[in-house]
Formats: C-alpha cells, sequence, structure tokens
C-alpha cells in the first residue's frame, strides 16, 4: 500500500511539473465555453440551454482524454529505466499500473469538477437529488477508469509514445458522431442509427437524465451494463498485461 | 553470496549466456569483465530477477532467483547501464520515493534521503530535476537510491561507462567504501583497470561464456604482462625488425598497424634493451612505448592458450 502511494505521489507531481493535469482541468473548460458560444443558437436543443445539453459530452471527453493520456504514460513508463529499476524492487507487480489507475481517477475528478463548475457559471444546476448527483458523479469515474485500464493495457503492449495518439481517433470519432454535441434529427439520415445506439450517445443521454433526476430505469441499466462490461473485460486484460512473463 | 552455476539464457537466435558458473563470497567485489554483448548486463539481470534464465541456477543472498525473486528483490540493489531514475522528480524526491517503495514510512524515508545527499556530496543538487544532472552526479545519485535500504548485495552495472575521469574516480572511492562496509558488490566493466582496482575477484566473459576466472593478481601473472611496442615508419621494416627481437619474449609482428610488440618481462629493463636495438639498426623508427594491457590483450591471449583455471 505504501508503494501505490509513493507511486501515485509521484504521477501526480511529475504531472504537475508536465502540466498534464493543467491540460486535464483546461480542456474541458475550454471546450465547453468554446462549444456554447459558438453553437448555443444555431442547434435546437428545445427547451434545454444548450450548455446543459452538451455538458454530459464535454464530461465524457474529458474521460476519454484522461484514459488517451493514460495510454501514453504506460507507454513511456514501459521503456524508462525507471520502470526497469521498478521491477528489482520489492514491489507488487500491478502495483505501478494502480498507480496509474488512481492518477486518472484524480484527473478525471478534477476535470469532472472544473466542468461542472464552469457549467454552473452558464446556468447548469444539479436538480436531481443526492442519488441522482452521485450517480452523475460516480459514472464518469467509473468510464475513465474503464477506458484508462484498456488505455493502459494498450501503451504497455505497444510500449512507444504515440499509442495515445492512435486512441485520439476512436474517440474524435465516438464523441464527434454522437447525440452528445447535437440531437439525432441534426444528423443527416444515413448515420442516424449509429449516432442513436453508440455508447457515447448512451452514456450522455443518461448523464443528462441524471443531471436533472429524470433518468429512466432502463437507460439506466444499458448505461451501467457497458460501463461495468467495459471495466470488467478491460480490466482483466490490462491486469494480463501486467503480469505476462518478461 | 551469490552462487552461479551452469547459467544459460538463449535469446531467439542468440545464446545471451552459456553455462556460466561462478560464486561470490560475502562481503567481497567481484567484477564481471567483457566487451559490449559478452553477457554481463544479462547476468545482471538474472540475478537481479528481471530477466528468467533459460537453464541453469542462481542463488542471491540465500535465495532462488527464480522461485524466491520476492525475497531476493529486498536484499539487492541494482543500478542499470542508464539512469533509473525519474526525471522529473528531483534528486531527494527520488531518494524519498526508492525509500517508500522499500517499505519506509514517508519521515524515516525522507531522514534517510537525507542522510544519504549528504554522504554523496549531492546537497546543492538535491532540490533540481535529475535530469537537469551531469553524467557523474546521476551516476552518484542512482548508486545513493540502490543503497536507500542498505543492501546485502549491490549490482552495479557499468557504474563508470561514459564518466569523465574525475567523476570515476568518485565512483571507485563510493565502491571501495561499501566494500568495507560488507556489503558484497557485483559490477560489470570493460576495463581491465578498473576490475583491477576495485574487485577482489573478476570473471571474464566472452560471447557468453565464462573465458578466465580468478583474483586480479592471477590473471595479470598469466595474461598480464605490461609490453613494448615499437612502430616503425615503413611496412618492409616490421619484419626487419622482427628478426632482430626474435629472441626476446613473445614478439610478434602487426604489419597492418606497422608495429612489433615485446612482452615485457623486465618492464624498463625490455623497453631499454628494445631501444639499444633498434638504436644500432637503420629501422626507421617513429614510436616506442611501454603499454599495460588492455582487455583485448587479455582476450588475445586466451584465444591463444588454454587457461589454467
Amino acid at each position: 500500500m505504501t508503494a501505490v502511494a509513493a507511486l501515485t505521489e509521484r504521477l501526480v507531481r511529475v504531472a504537475l511539473r508536465d502540466f498534464d493535469l493543467l491540460i486535464g482541468i483546461a480542456t474541458p473548460v475550454a471546450t465547453l465555453l468554446g462549444l456554447n458560444a459558438a453553437l448555443r443558437h444555431i442547434i435546437d436543443t428545445g427547451t434545454m440551454s444548450y450548455a446543459d445539453y452538451v455538458l454530459p459530452a464535454i464530461i465524457v471527453q474529458a474521460m476519454l482524454l484522461g484514459a488517451v493520456t493514460t495510454a501514453e504514460r504506460a507507454a513511456w513508463e514501459q521503456s524508462s529505466g525507471f520502470t526497469i529499476r521498478l521491477r528489482a524492487q520489492p514491489v507488487s507487480e500491478l502495483a505501478p499500473m494502480t498507480a496509474r489507475m488512481l492518477y486518472c481517477l484524480i484527473r478525471g475528478a478534477l476535470a469532472l469538477a472544473a466542468a461542472v463548475a464552469t457549467a454552473h457559471l452558464l446556468g447548469f444546476r444539479l436538480t436531481g437529488g443526492i442519488t441522482n448527483t452521485t450517480g452523475f458523479v460516480v459514472l464518469p469515474l467509473i468510464l475513465t477508469l474503464a477506458l484508462s485500464l484498456g488505455a493502459d493495457a494498450t501503451g504497455t503492449w505497444l510500449r512507444r509514445s504515440g499509442a495515445g495518439q492512435l486512441l485520439l481517433i476512436p474517440q474524435l470519432i465516438l464523441v464527434l458522431a454522437s447525440t452528445g454535441l447535437a440531437p439525432a434529427d441534426s444528423f443527416p439520415e444515413w448515420i442516424q442509427p449509429f449516432v442513436r445506439h453508440q455508447p457515447v450517445s448512451q452514456i450522455t443521454g443518461t448523464l443528462r437524465g441524471l443531471a436533472t433526476g429524470n433518468a429512466a430505469v432502463s437507460d439506466l441499466v444499458i448505461t451501467a451494463a457497458w460501463c461495468v462490461g467495459l471495466l470488467v473485460a478491460l480490466g482483466s486484460i490490462a491486469v494480463r498485461m501486467q503480469r505476462r512473463p518478461r | 553470496m551469490i552462487e552461479v552455476s551452469q547459467l544459460t539464457k538463449a535469446y531467439p537466435g542468440v545464446a545471451a549466456l552459456s553455462d556460466v558458473s561462478f560464486s561470490v563470497p560475502a562481503g567481497s567485489v567481484m567484477a564481471l569483465l567483457g566487451h559490449n554483448g559478452a553477457g554481463k548486463s544479462t547476468t545482471i539481470q538474472i540475478l537481479s530477477t528481471l530477466v528468467q534464465p533459460t537453464s541453469g541456477r542462481a542463488v542471491v543472498a540465500g535465495y532462488d532467483v527464480v522461485h524466491q525473486p520476492a525475497q531476493v528483490r529486498e536484499r539487492i540493489g541494482v543500478t542499470g547501464q542508464d539512469a533509473c531514475l525519474d526525471l522529473l522528480l528531483t534528486g531527494r524526491e527520488n531518494l524519498v520515493l526508492f525509500g517508500r517503495l522499500r517499505g519506509l514510512r514517508r519521515r524515516a524515508a525522507s531522514r534517510r534521503a537525507d542522510e544519504l545527499i549528504e554522504q554523496f556530496d549531492l546537497g546543492d543538487a538535491a532540490g533540481r530535476p535529475v535530469q537537469t544532472y551531469s553524467g557523474g552526479m546521476r551516476r552518484r545519485i542512482d548508486i545513493a537510491a540502490a543503497l536507500v535500504a542498505p543492501p546485502r548485495v549491490l549490482f552495479l552495472d557499468e557504474p563508470t561507462t561514459g564518466l569523465d575521469p574525475c567523476s570515476r574516480r568518485q565512483v571507485w572511492a563510493l565502491v571501495t567504501e561499501l566494500a568495507a562496509r560488507e556489503v558484497t558488490v557485483l559490477l560489470t566493466t570493460q576495463y581491465l583497470e578498473e576490475a583491477d582496482v576495485l574487485s577482489d575477484s573478476i570473471v571474464i566473459l566472452n560471447s557468453g561464456r565464462v573465458v578466465a576466472s580468478g583474483t586480479a593478481e592471477t590473471l595479470k601473472q598469466e595474461t598480464g604482462h605490461s609490453y613494448c611496442e615499437v612502430t616503425v615508419g615503413h611496412p618492409d621494416d616490421v619484419t626487419r625488425l622482427a628478426a632482430m627481437l626474435a629472441d626476446l619474449d613473445g614478439v610478434e609482428a602487426v604489419p597492418a598497424n606497422n608495429t612489433v610488440s615485446v612482452r615485457a618481462v623486465d618492464g624498463v629493463g625490455t623497453l631499454a634493451e628494445v631501444v639499444r636495438r633498434t638504436d644500432r639498426s637503420e629501422v626507421a623508427v617513429t614510436d616506442i612505448s611501454l603499454r599495460r594491457p588492455t582487455l583485448d590483450d587479455v582476450f588475445l591471449h586466451l584465444a591463444r592458450e588454454p587457461l589454467a583455471r
């Protein structure tokens, strides 16, 4: 446990110096302000303000970006002398990965707080009561943890930087072609089935429901299944990557 | 303290180590001597539990490196060829981190870091990120990190490669000091001189095999005569000169280099004799020098003569 704490502290110190934490906090703030300024009079979101509508997508994107930096960090660590030396220390083989996951949760929590605080200034309010609000906070964190586990396995496997860039492409497509930025009706007809049913649309929809307390149970179940399924599947791959013989 | 028997490591297409055996008594310093690719680093990697051997057995501080790696890791310190620290953290932060990885509480780790900073004379640099350190300072902090929890066995992989002479002396002094404190040290080096100065015993590796082992003294007697090297101006003179020196010990002509070398059995006496003879001849000599054996000479010698272990 001391080892995990010490390694997590190390990652936080490094992230303060290479500005990763600052970027993690600034990105959702800048994206939310930018999109809101550019699109709030263009995209029709009915009675809901555009800031309220788009906030879940901003949060999901911040969680996805957190996973991307995890991939980059895991890849970089594989080739660093520090990690090699770490393997000759009396430390569990899962400790370095556990520390990376704790770091990604810290980064995710700070990004979430920054996004919500910015939205608050634009009029957003969490009105769903304590249970819904808890869901609104926990769901993105489970998502970033699950995706970071997958990213960690990818980075560990690729062993070189660029692992993160590779993951940027699917995350960009998933966020742009989702109902997170605009309702499905505003997309061309041929892509609408994909837009409606892909995971980012699913999760942003659920987050919107949790924010107001209007989430349907069936909707919650599907989203929870996505997140927990990803967590278990990607988690077991990530653990296996760390345990493979060298 | 270290027992290695019939250790073999095969990578696809390459035998990195074949049938390597040696032992290092507690509290002594052993040098693994060899060129790049001789198998030195592979040996260290196996003994420090980083790499699994293909076959053979290695016991470090009483524990098998394959079956009891956790116990081995608690008792060893390792430094690699490259700086094995977090370059973005300061020297002090690195030392505290490694202390905590060895199970020290934050305060104890912090106290230990201060001790090491003082002992290794890193006071001025301790608050700067390691990436700003010079090569010698990095090596020092690297060794300090390996000593955070005093190890029974310390592995130093090429601790002086790439260092300037002054930093090299500092590392040498450090190793000598550690040996005085009963730490068992296994180090690798490409320099015979370094092995000679630092170690109680030497194992010479070539292409993954042990080609010689013993104390520095015995190896020097077997292989290590200084020799007198004469460089001439014209290739034709090489054979002429070799003929003139033919009755001396270990004469070797190397026409490609325009040189003739003679084993300096009497040291400077041999040099004087060679000078006398070349002086009388009409051979145009451009240089005469007395040279200490290099690692290459030892290998050449070993390749020529089957060696009594």
